[in-house]
């Protein structure tokens, strides 16, 4: 299923010639091609944002962030590792350190580009970057109940107004793309805790698994009270095909 | 009454003039930010009752008007005196009924009045000398919210030809041809935005005037939107036409109210006079302007963020690899332009591409307006021909350093501008001399300090203000911009270790590349230049905890030069601690340095440049206090120092005052 041709680019990744199609990504140009770029920020289902910089490459001699520069003319010529890349992505990961400095992707990183954090930065440890996967993930989902608020260093992830966010679901989107596990729930068989908010857990009303929270399916247009599981729902869409009449199967060509 | 046709604006126009031939002679008095501050609104209230007690309000062809900047913001309240050409300074309310009544009526030169006795004519002024008025042509002859007196002083003219005979390829060729660079920051050539633009695909596109102007200090903006508001519309109006927008936004920052004022009323009035809206003058194009209030955050002023914050999203900087005049308000071709940009469209439509580039330097056309401010001895709006060396501005608008002091250097270009100093002031201020310099044009703000202002101090606080003005958005700007102040603030209270300036320029030359937008990308430009050029204080205050300024508190102490000391005890009476003491009426006083707290109070306080900070002594006690080096984990230092940041911020947002005005509180 490749792109009609005339919407192709080309030009070279580390020297070698390469053709995508128009308005491809970068990163997405380089990994496709076997070459490997650093990313924090960037979450492959998410809408690129471009603000942890770590993706940093060269096109055409100057820096630009790989994730969301869009390949939009023939004869794009890019680097991925020099001097000058390796020099800002120590600098990104010495600052990212100041905030997860325990952070095993960070320390990789930072023994990789040869840094540390620095000790004047100390004192704001909350293990959050600030790359917003959390807050385009919540989006995502449908809640905007997170956002990043507040501006230069004191910004940080937070519900409205710094309450509990009355529009979270509890769905646990956020948690699960956060690259350093700094957005934190607990949660027992029937229940779970979230920015701060108490939810109960749903269980599957054929299995007994726990399928969500009541918000969170209600959300998905889903009964609050009873729906079924992932699994249990395709068993039974299943079930309900072989039931149906032969001529009511959608035809094809 | 509705102008249907252009020749009906042509013809207002010469109606205009000749009735404007039956003054004999009017007064005008400044309405600009700064002479309101200084009471013009009184002035003007009293002349106006002086006139009319003397009878000559709305006849005998007189009047007293209040009118837009005049420049000489440091003199006001203005009154400029027409026909004469005469410009009184430092006017009161008391002098209102002999203004009236000498100058008014009998047309008598009041000398007292004048800034020079010897110098009546406001064009022999040294302030105004090496000006040349584009911009600020109107003001001082026109009332602002006046369009017919906008008219009358030629306004108009363009659009009426525009619509008549040049047609919307001919208005963009017209600007592309005259090489008009923008003057919100970049110098982006103006004319590749328009071509790109008209060119761009898509049945909705929109116009954007950037008024949001959030350089501490500066205000050329503000004065063109409150003195001259017709002319960012009718540019905008000429713009729209040019690319085919049917709509249109001016972005004004939330804390000028006067601008957003006049902007209204002269949107509203050139709607009702059929200059805007529907079927302008007759000729079936349509274009609806609109202001837009900004919510006041600094990164707003920046293409992207404006345009995030039109949408009613949270002002923030997007990444761009597409230009906006292909996508950019709701994702649809958009010119934007900053209001001074917009406002020298008119004239290059009327006059033409070559008269425009006949004004200026060599790629570097027209004029700019520079907000001089600082410690000078004349502050205020300068217009300038592009080119003109920063010293004709400093030394000859200006007037050079103030008694008793010299000039050290001059920030460019707003807080992510750079500093020159002295030996650089034969530098062409153009986009291209000063960015070679390692400095911008910015949008033409200039802050002159002189040898009371440490340059470590200048990069500390832009760098203080451009990191509480970070959005927070990327890394490198939300986080560098905090190590690099904390470095700063280390070495501004004596506390700098070995490698730190070496550090600073590594950070600094690292953040320009990676920042995410232009805030980050050049708020090193202050620590860098400063690096660049004054590198012996930097090392002075690395190496030796001295500070040569008397800026920085505790990092020097004062030493009286007793043959320049002529005895003024100025100095002791404005010693918070006590500790300069007069001794005798003939001997300098002496200075106790066990009680000084090395303020610097009494260095500001010197007229005849008798005080200087020299180095401190090392004495057993304080050698100890400063071999102590702070430690990562000392967090209320950390706390310290974000608290002078934290000041610094909230200091120059609310009153926008440069680091100059912000010093010497004690
Ligand atoms: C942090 C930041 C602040 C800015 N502030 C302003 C401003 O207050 N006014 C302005 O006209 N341009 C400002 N700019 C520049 C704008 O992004 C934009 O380049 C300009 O308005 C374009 O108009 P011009 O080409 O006519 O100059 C700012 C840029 C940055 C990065
Ligand atoms: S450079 Fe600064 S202001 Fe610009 S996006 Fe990054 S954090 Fe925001
Ligand atoms: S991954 Fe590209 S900027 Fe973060």
């Amino acid at each position: 299923m490749s792109a009609p041709i005339e919407t192709m680019v080309s030009g070279t990744i580390n020297g070698r010639t390469v053709a995508v199609a128009k308005d491809t990504p970068l990163l997405q140009a380089a990994r496709d091609n076997g070459v490997g770029i650093p990313t924090l920020c960037h979450h492959p289902a998410l809408p690129p944002d471009g603000n942890c910089r770590l993706c940093l490459v060269e096109v055409g001699g100057k820096l630009a962030a790989s994730c969301l520069y869009p390949l939009r003319e023939d004869g794009f010529s890019v680097v991925t590792e020099s001097g000058k890349i390796a020099g800002a992505r120590a600098f990104v990961v010495k600052l990212l350190l100041s905030r997860a400095p325990e952070d095993e992707c960070l320390l990789r990183l930072a023994a990789l580009y040869q840094t540390a954090p620095d000790p004047r930065l100390a004192g704001d440890e909350d293990g959050c970057l600030r790359c917003g996967r959390c807050v385009r993930a919540c989006h995502a989902a449908g809640s905007d109940a997170v956002a990043l608020v507040g501006r230069g260093r004191s910004r940080k992830v937070a519900g409205a107004f710094l309450e509990p966010p009355a529009d979270c679901a509890g769905c646990l989107a956020c948690a699960r793309v956060c690259p350093t596990g700094a957005v934190k729930f607990r949660e027992t068989k029937n229940s779970r805790s979230i920015w701060g908010k108490e939810f109960s857990l749903a269980p599957c009303p054929v299995c007994g698994r726990t399928v969500g929270t009541p918000e969170e399916l209600a959300r998905a247009g889903l009964d609050p009270g009873g729906a079924l599981c992932p699994e249990c729902r395709r068993r039974a869409m299943a079930g309900a095909l072989l039931a149906l009449p032969e001529n009511a199967a959608p035809k094809r060509g | 009454m509705r102008l249907d046709n252009p020749a009906a604006a042509d013809e207002l126009r010469t109606r205009l003039i000749n009735e404007n031939k039956t003054f004999t002679r009017r007064l005008w008095v400044c309405g600009g930010p700064g002479c309101l501050a200084a009471g013009a609104a009184g002035v003007f209230a009293a002349l106006a009752d002086a006139v009319a007690g003397l009878g000559l309000a709305g006849s005998a062809g007189m009047s007293c008007e209040l009118s837009g900047c005049l420049g000489l913001c440091e003199k006001g309240p203005l009154v400029q005196v027409e026909p004469e050409g005469w410009l009184y300074a430092k006017v009161t309310p008391a002098d209102a009924p002999e203004i009236a009544l000498e100058t008014l009526s009998k047309g008598e030169l009041i000398v007292r009045l004048l800034d020079d006795p010897k110098i009546p004519l406001k064009d022999d002024h040294p302030f105004y000398k090496p000006q040349r008025r584009l911009i600020m042509s109107r003001m001082g002859r026109t009332r602002p919210d006046s369009l017919e007196d906008y008219v009358a002083a030629g306004g108009y003219s363009a659009l009426s030809k525009a619509l008549s005979e040049l047609g919307p390829g001919e208005v963009s060729r017209r600007v592309e041809a005259s090489g008009l660079r923008g003057r919100g920051g970049g110098g982006f050539p103006a004319g590749r935005k328009w071509a790109a633009c008209r060119s761009a695909p898509g049945p909705v596109k929109y116009v954007v005037a950037n008024g949001d102007e959030g350089d501490p200090g500066a205000f050329m903006n503000r004065s063109l939107m409150e003195g001259d508001p017709f002319s960012v519309v009718e540019g905008m109006t000429l713009g729209a036409y040019a690319v085919g927008a049917a709509e249109g936004f001016i972005y004004v920052r939330h804390e000028y109210p006067l601008s957003v004022a006049r902007l209204k009323k002269a949107v509203g009035t050139a709607e009702e006079r059929g200059l805007l809206g529907e079927n302008i003058l007759g000729s079936g194009f349509s274009f609806k302007l609109r202001t837009v209030e900004g919510g006041g955050a600094f990164v707003c002023g920046e293409s992207t963020a404006l345009m995030a914050s039109i949408e009613g999203r949270e002002g923030q900087p997007r990444v761009k690899y597409v230009r906006s005049a292909e996508r950019g308000l709701w994702d649809r071709p958009t010119l934007l332009q900053n209001v001074e940009s917009w406002a020298n469209v008119p004239a290059i439509v009327a006059e033409g591409p070559e008269w425009f580039k006949s004004i200026g330097a060599e790629g570097n056309p027209g004029t700019k307006v520079f907000s001089l401010v600082g410690q000078v001895r004349r502050s205020g709006l300068v217009e300038t021909p592009l080119g003109t060396p920063v010293g004709t501005l400093v030394d000859g608008a200006g007037g050079g350093a103030r008694p008793g002091r010299t000039i050290k250097a001059v920030q460019t270009g707003g807080p992510s501008g750079g500093c020159l100093p002295r030996e650089k002031f034969d530098l062409p201020l153009d986009f291209d001399h000063l960015p070679a310099a390692g400095t911008i044009m910015g949008s033409g703000g200039l802050i002159v300090m002189d040898d009371l202002s440490c340059m470590v101090d200048v990069a500390r606080y832009f760098t203080g203000f451009l990191s509480g003005e970070s959005c927070g958005k990327c890394a490198p700007c939300r986080e560098g911009l905090t190590l690099i102040g904390r470095i700063l603030d280390d070495l501004c209270r004596g506390r700098g270790r070995r490698g730190d300036v070496l550090e600073l320029a590594s950070l600094g030359e690292t953040l320009s590349r990676t920042a995410l937008c232009g805030l980050g990308q050049s708020a090193a430009n202050p620590l860098l230049s400063t690096i660049r050029y004054f590198a012996e204080e930097y090392r002075e205050h690395e190496e030796e905890g001295f500070c040569r300024s008397g800026r920085c508190q505790g990092m020097f102490v004062p030493e009286i030069d007793a043959d320049a000391c002529r005895r003024c005890f100025r100095c002791a009476k404005v010693c918070p601690a006590r500790a300069a003491t007069v001794k005798s009426k003939r001997e300098p006083p002496e200075i106790d340095l066990g009680a000084c707290v090395s303020c610097g109070a009494c260095l500001a306080e010197c007229r005849f440049g008798a005080l200087r900070a020299a180095p401190k002594k090392k004495t057993g006690e304080t050698k100890a206090r400063e071999s102590s080096k702070p430690t990562p984990d000392d967090s209320s230092e950390a706390a310290a120092g974000r608290c002078s940041q934290a000041e610094a911020r909230t200091g120059s947002q609310k009153e926008k005052k440069g680091p100059g005005s912000k010093r010497r509180r004690s």
